[in-house]
């Protein structure tokens, strides 16, 4: 490989994982919710971490040779990067869901807040409810 | 045989899911003058039964820029496990309700071999064909 090809897919490869970490960072500033704020997020951890691991392999291809060793760490890292992160964006995600974070007014539909047409809820702690208060 | 092409198709198909939704995310910033994003919650009956299908269902979804799995409902003998899915970028509740069952199908064919037999729409409402027949 010589130094040009190198050198460009290191800096498109790094550049543009850096600026989609960017763009989740001022995408999270245009949505009004906790909900939103962890699902914008995703572009970063998803695809711009990604990419920024895979400059880091180039680059190291580049400068010393295939190692079978780097190669593994690479795989290893995307895999594992992304793994984490969708199992965290979950936990995230139930964590401020139960905590009561308040949800978007414009969230529409809502079908944590209202069933689909024809289905009839029953509460099972309603009566419990009324009768702690008295 | 076959399992092993539709999981490399599958992950494929997620790493596709993945650009596009990121390339969603950056564009619609650059629409200085309508509204970023349009939230919504639905609610998607499973048609997946293991915890690894319902799992990988659910780190499926939420690893796609624009959807987040916000609450699981466990099943019970006569109702399927149900998601709660935040989606963000959808025109309306059957647009993303189509999309993730597309990747629920792509994803049962990985784990069981083969697509599932039952429609999506047939889960939520199972004495629709008695109605209509």
């Amino acid at each position: 490989m010589n130094d040009a090809v190198a050198v460009t897919l290191v800096g498109v490869l790094g550049i543009t994982g850096s600026l989609l970490v960017l763009v989740s960072a001022i995408a999270m500033f245009r949505v009004r919710d906790a909900l939103s704020r962890i699902n914008v997020f995703s572009p970063a951890t998803g695809l711009g971490l990604p990419l920024i691991v895979v400059a880091a392999f180039v680059y190291d291809l580049h400068a010393e040779g295939f190692r079978l060793g780097s190669l593994l760490m690479a795989i290893v890292a995307v895999v594992c990067l992304i793994t984490v992160s969708s199992v965290a964006s979950n936990t995230l995600a139930r964590a401020s869901v139960l905590s009561g974070q308040p949800i978007h007014r414009k969230t529409s539909p809502n079908r944590l807040a209202r069933p689909p047409e024809g289905v009839v809820d029953v509460d099972p702690d309603a009566v419990d409810d009324s009768e702690h208060r008295d | 045989m076959r399992r092993l092409i539709n999981a490399v198709s599958y992950v494929c198909f997620i790493e596709w899911a993945i650009i596009v939704g990121s390339l969603t995310v950056a564009s619609r910033l650059f629409r200085a003058h309508r509204q970023y994003a349009n939230p919504m919650i639905v609610e998607v009956p499973l048609r997946c039964v293991t915890d690894l299908e319902v799992t990988l269902f659910a780190s499926s979804i939420t690893i796609t820029p624009g959807t987040l799995v916000a609450a699981i409902a466990s099943g019970s003998s006569s109702q399927p496990p149900v998601l709660f899915v935040h989606a963000l970028f959808e025109d309306s509740e059957e647009s993303a309700l189509e999309g993730l069952y597309d990747m629920e199908s792509r994803l049962l064919a990985m784990t069981r071999g083969r697509g599932p037999s039952t429609a999506a729409h047939t889960v939520k409402e199972p004495d629709w064909e008695e109605g209509s027949s």
